[in-house]
């Protein structure tokens, strides 16, 4: 079967508008009788309800942590895109549009962002109107950036706290519709599982963390906002509570995944420096607009980098690619680090670093200059690893950042289980292979704000919706199913927590599915895993009960879905004979060692369908159409 | 080539309590071989891993991005909020600040209005709570003017950008000698307050937010400065000027009663 | 006026009310100082100001209401906000230290209040509701000092009054929104300049007292 996109016709241009035209609207009057779930609090998830709310329809809303102000889109730094072409430097919708799926490494619908790029301007009026403290010019106008390597400004930004600013704009709008009565917020909630009858989404069961207890949620239809799956290689710029438990339950029950091998890693992370680690913090990009990168040129060489002579020094990202050099999309600058620590120029304790450079531009540019640039990321570092940069080199590796894949949906969000939208970083649906800087933001609340609070009316008014209560055989089995879990997981009483399996998980993942891959290494991992697996069913320890506030049981639960999940993002890396994006297949690439696509045979969209426990998944196929851009290989050189 | 890597042996005294009502108590737990490299979460995961495989319950503790932003983390460490760094969370303090053979007292948020779910878990729902009586420019989606309709001065940006910065951890609520949430309904007023969007509603926000965090049970503002002091994020009691001054404005010459 | 009863009632309102009657306590303390010093001009000039200020009549009985009103928001506001605040932290950390923003002043409020609060009355049954047909005020002061209990007394005294002044005095430029970056140092260091101000005059009053006599 290959999923239907449900693309309108028409011109590029007019396709969303006319869509809006032609979706079915719920009477205002009747929007109160629809309850809606939405899943997830992030920037998607609160939009969302927000909108939805706004509209009439009553919303139940979800979220894990103890408020929905602290849902992982709060950590974004860098900024939002919006093609407003303030700057008056060229920018267009036309140009975001195509800066983005070339960005995406043309593996995404052209319609969708041909979408995105057009709402992206109603989302910076939006958060305007929020009260949103966006970056100001001295006239008292917006200001703006440039970002990820993009040749014109159209980054907005709150200092370095923009996803948090966007997001407690969101939750502001979200709190006003709780005060109203028409957003009934349940805070400190795990999806276990979702609930379909007569083939649509029809609800939710969630487990009450502090209580432990399970409750059944009843809707007309499903919202999912639970973000990426970066967590699946343990080490992450993610918060620790990012899973893909939600989504992976949506799949179990018909939803197809789509690309889950395309995830992004980030340059500039401060590298790991221990077991204990638990996460890795992400440095702004922007360091690299000053920083050199570089390694020793002699495989360890473990002198202090002072004193390490100018020219035993290889400067590699400027010798590679004389005319970006340090500014090279994500995917190369990560790429070559990884490959100079794998041939053994790797410096810092681990071996898994290489230096990022500032001395140079201190020197040029003064301290100061420096210091007023970069202050804050410089201080941050220096808390962190108690190594001051203005003196040292600091030194930096790549770490997984953002996930491109996630659950399968089409024109309208919707997934393939009818009633299921998905929206965010969860679903799968706008940037390719590969995001651009600045994106996840716009998409989020393009998603929330603007394209759900359509969509689903459509859905609601073009589809008969039976009456279901909670009493429903299927609630009942759903929470029979988590219950038995639960108990499994407590009952196994073995020797290693969760967070060590999830530890191994991430090594595995990180060295035969992270940044290249090879067919070898892919089904190596697939073994791994499958062992992992076997010894997390039959070692696990979970300390507690789950009659209280239990995070390791919590724990348990998410690694138990990464240990599938893996798999999956493997199988789907190996069906991509090809390189595109941040999927890097050691097999195909340039002469020069870049990603080659090819177009020929997987210009597609792939979307896998769950078959069972241990079975092989389903292969679906969406072609992919490209009427308005011209598909050609990026080039950094 | 990194600073040097110690590893230090600590004692751990640290709030344990089962459950919502129960009665807590402090815990001694000796810990060592921590590494000076460990955030202050790590050590409490090594130290959670080790009570797990001991057949004991871990500490269980609020965390989530681990990077200071989120505001979810939060423990009054040796008597101070967020520990002794200025101007970071708990997530964010590192080992390197502690010494070989110290001994580390960990407590929860303590307020009438944060009540313990267990160990360092706290409900802070109150502070949403006075987010959602006001603390919002009444705008649906669908109708704002263009992003640069309205003009605002750069300075003001950047300070209503200084007042927005609140993660919402209670680290105010919790340093504060009369458990007061002045400083976050502050930060909430003071940003609407100087942003053109936030002004016509101005005068409502001020009245219902104070009303609600009085209701919530939070203490009440004696310019002890605390709060300031312990702030991850810096928020200046000027801001606390400014929602004085707007209540002052709002109760004496606004319509509003 | 219901809305008034409102506004007045919240946190900020109490806060308000602590900070109109402490300013106008310390504008007391400082006319009040100010007579006070004619006792360092003799007996002669100190009872001419007495005899001056009496002269006032009906201005005073007003005034002496005026301040008997101001001292019963002050106190019963302060111990409401005491009852209140003591109430919001029904379990005491363990351990607490400041982080900084704290300081002497700040940190007794409640108790310096009371202890005031004490001593006014002591020095109401000393110094006002005290037959003045038998005794000169002078007289009666000078007997008073010539206690040592009461010169150390009313010495401690005034410094608990200092201490409280030291945190109320920049504290009521917070309360009513006077806080601008510009000024604040310059109220912060005359609420110091004020609290030793006071400290120091009346504190040595009864002390010269003491050594005159
Ligand atoms: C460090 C960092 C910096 C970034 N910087 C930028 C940037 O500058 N610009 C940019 O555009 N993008 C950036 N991104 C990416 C961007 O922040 C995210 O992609 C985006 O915020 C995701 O938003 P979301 O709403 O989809 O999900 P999230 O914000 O991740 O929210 C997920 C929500 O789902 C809930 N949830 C999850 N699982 C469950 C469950 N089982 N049951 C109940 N609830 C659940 C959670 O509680 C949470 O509320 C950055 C990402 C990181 C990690
Ligand atoms: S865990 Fe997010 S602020 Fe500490």
């Amino acid at each position: 079967m290959q999923p239907d996109a449900k693309i309108p016709g028409g011109p590029i241009q007019e396709k969303w508008d006319r869509h809006r035209f032609e979706l079915k609207l719920v009477n205002p009057a009747n929007k109160r009788k629809f309850k809606i779930i939405v899943v997830g609090t992030g920037l998607a998830g609160s939009s969302a309800s927000a909108s939805l709310a706004e509209l009439g329809y009553f919303v139940k809303t979800f979220c894990i942590q103890d408020s929905p102000r602290r849902a992982h889109s709060i950590a974004a730094q860098g900024g939002i895109n919006a093609a407003k072409n303030y700057q008056n430097d060229g920018d267009s919708i036309w140009r975001l549009f195509y800066d983005t799926v070339k960005g995406g490494d043309f593996r995404s619908r052209e319609a969708n962002i041909y979408r995105l790029s057009q709402l992206s301007e109603n989302i910076i009026d939006q958060c305007v109107a929020q009260g949103v403290p966006f970056a100001r010019d001295y006239g008292g106008l917006l200001a703006n950036r440039s970002f990820g390597g993009a040749q014109v400004s159209r980054t907005f930004y709150a200092r370095g706290q923009t996803g948090q600013q966007l997001l407690l704009g969101a939750y502001s709008s979200l709190s006003r519709q709780i005060a109203d009565g028409k957003v009934q917020m349940v805070p400190r909630r795990e999806m276990t599982d979702i609930v379909v009858i007569n083939g649509q989404a029809r609800g939710i069961v969630v487990r009450n963390l502090i209580t432990g207890e399970h409750e059944s949620h009843e809707a007309d239809a499903v919202v999912l906002a639970t973000g990426g799956y970066g967590n699946v290689f343990y080490l992450s710029t993610n918060a620790t509570s990012c899973n893909v438990e939600a989504c992976f339950k949506a799949y179990k029950k018909g939803a197809f995944f789509a690309n889950p091998c395309y995830t992004q890693i980030h340059p500039t992370c401060i590298p790991h420096s221990g077991d204990y680690q638990s996460k890795l913090t992400l440095m702004s990009e922007s360091l690299r607009n000053d920083g050199r990168v570089w390694v020793p040129a002699h495989s360890g060489d473990t002198r202090r980098p002072h004193d390490i002579p100018e020219s035993e020094r290889n400067y590699y990202l400027e010798n590679k690619y004389p005319s970006f050099g340090n500014l090279v999309p994500r995917d190369v600058a990560s790429l070559n680090a990884k490959d100079q620590c794998d041939a053994g120029y790797g410096v810092g304790p681990t071996g898994y670093a290489v230096y990022l450079d500032f001395a140079d531009a201190i020197h040029r540019d003064g301290k100061e200059v420096i210091q007023k640039k970069y202050g804050n990321l410089f201080d941050m570092y220096e808390n962190i690893t108690g190594e001051d940069p203005y003196k040292t080199p600091m030194m930096i590796y790549p770490a997984s950042h953002y996930t491109m894949g996630g659950l399968w949906v089409d024109y309208n969000l919707m997934s393939t289980i009818p009633g299921l939208f998905v929206l965010g970083e969860a679903n799968f649906s706008d940037h390719g292979a590969n995001r651009l800087g600045a994106s996840a933001l716009m998409q989020g609340l393009a998603d929330g704000y603007f394209i759900i609070p359509y969509t689903i009316g459509g859905y609601l008014a073009g589809n008969s919706l039976p009456d279901v209560n909670t009493s429903h055989p299927a609630f009942k089995e759903a929470i029979g199913e988590s219950q038995n879990r639960i108990e499994k997981l407590l009952s196994i009483r073995g020797n290693r927590t969760a967070d060590d399996i999830h530890r191994e998980l991430g090594q595995i993942m990180r060295h035969y599915c992270g940044m290249a891959r090879n067919e070898n290494g892919l089904n190596k991992s697939i073994q791994l895993i499958r062992n992992l697996r076997d010894e997390f069913w039959q070692n696990l320890l979970v300390p507690g009960s789950d009659k209280d506030y239990n995070l390791s049981l919590q724990k348990a639960g998410r690694v138990d879905a990464f240990l599938e999940f893996g798999e999956l993002l493997a199988i789907d890396a190996l069906a991509r004979k090809e390189s595109c994006g941040g999927h890097f297949n050691e097999a195909y690439q340039t002469e020069e060692g870049e990603a080659k696509r090819d177009d020929e045979n997987f210009c597609h969209v792939s979307a896998w369908e769950y078959k069972g426990y241990g079975q092989k998944p389903e292969f679906h196929m969406e072609p992919l159409v490209f009427e308005n851009v011209e598909l050609t290989q990026r080039s950094y050189k | 080539m990194t600073p040097e890597t110690k590893t230090i042996t600590i004692t751990l005294k640290v709030w344990r309590q089962k459950g919502p009502g129960a009665k807590g108590k402090l815990e001694t737990i000796q810990v060592k071989d921590i590494s000076t490299h460990m955030s202050f979460l790590e050590m409490l995961d090594v130290v959670n891993e080790d009570l797990a495989k001991n057949g004991k319950e871990p500490i269980e503790f609020d965390n989530d991005c681990r990077e200071g932003i989120c505001g979810m983390c939060g423990a009054v460490v040796n008597g101070i909020a967020h520990g002794p760094k200025k101007g970071m969370t708990l997530c964010q303090l590192h080992m390197r600040k502690f010494n070989d053979g110290d001994t580390i007292i960990v407590e929860p948020w303590r307020a009438r209005a944060f009540p313990v779910i267990k160990d360092l878990i706290v409900d802070r729902s109150a502070l949403d709570k006075i987010i959602q009586s006001g603390g919002y420019v009444s705008v649906n989606v669908g109708g704002s003017p263009d992003g640069n309709a309205i003009p605002v001065p750069q300075e003001i940006a950047e300070k209503a950008m200084d007042a927005a910065a609140c993660i919402g951890c209670g680290a105010c609520v919790a340093a504060c000698p009369n458990a007061s949430a002045m400083l976050f309904i502050s930060a909430k007023v003071s940003q609407l307050a100087l942003l053109p969007q936030g002004k016509p509603e101005a005068a409502k926000r001020v009245l219902e937010m104070l009303r609600k965090m009085d209701e919530c049970d939070f203490g009440n503002c004696s310019n002890e400065r605390e709060c300031e002091a312990v702030c991850p994020k810096e928020i200046s009691i000027t801001h606390i000027a400014r929602l004085n001054r707007e209540y002052f404005k709002a109760g004496f010459f606004s319509e509003f009663k | 006026m219901n809305w008034l009863f409102r506004t007045l009632r919240t946190s900020i309102g109490k806060k308000l009310m602590m900070a109109v009657t402490g300013l106008c306590f310390i504008c007391f303390l400082i006319v009040h100082l100010i007579g006070n010093l004619t006792i360092y001009g003799g007996k002669d000039l100190f009872i001419s100001y007495v005899e001056h200020l009496h002269a006032l009549g009906p201005i005073i009985t007003v005034a002496e209401w005026g301040l008997l009103t101001l001292a019963l928001i002050h106190v019963a506001t302060g111990l409401t906000l005491f009852y209140q605040n003591l109430r919001a932290r029904p379990l005491r950390y363990k351990t607490s230290k400041w982080a900084g923003g704290r300081s002497i002043g700040s940190a007794t409020m409640p108790y310096t209040g009371v202890l005031i609060l004490g001593f006014v009355i002591l020095h109401l049954f000393n110094f006002h509701f005290v037959d003045k047909e038998n005794a000169s005020i002078f007289q009666i002061i000078t007997t008073a000092f010539a206690n040592p209990a009461y010169v150390i007394i009313y010495v401690a005294a005034i410094v608990v009054v200092a201490i409280h002044v030291s945190h109320g005095f920049w504290s009521l430029f917070q309360t009513i929104g006077a806080n601008h970056p510009k000024y604040m140092p310059i109220v912060q260091t005359l609420g110091l300049l004020v609290s030793l101000v006071f400290g120091i005059g009346f504190g040595l009053i009864p002390v010269y007292i003491s050594i005159m006599v």
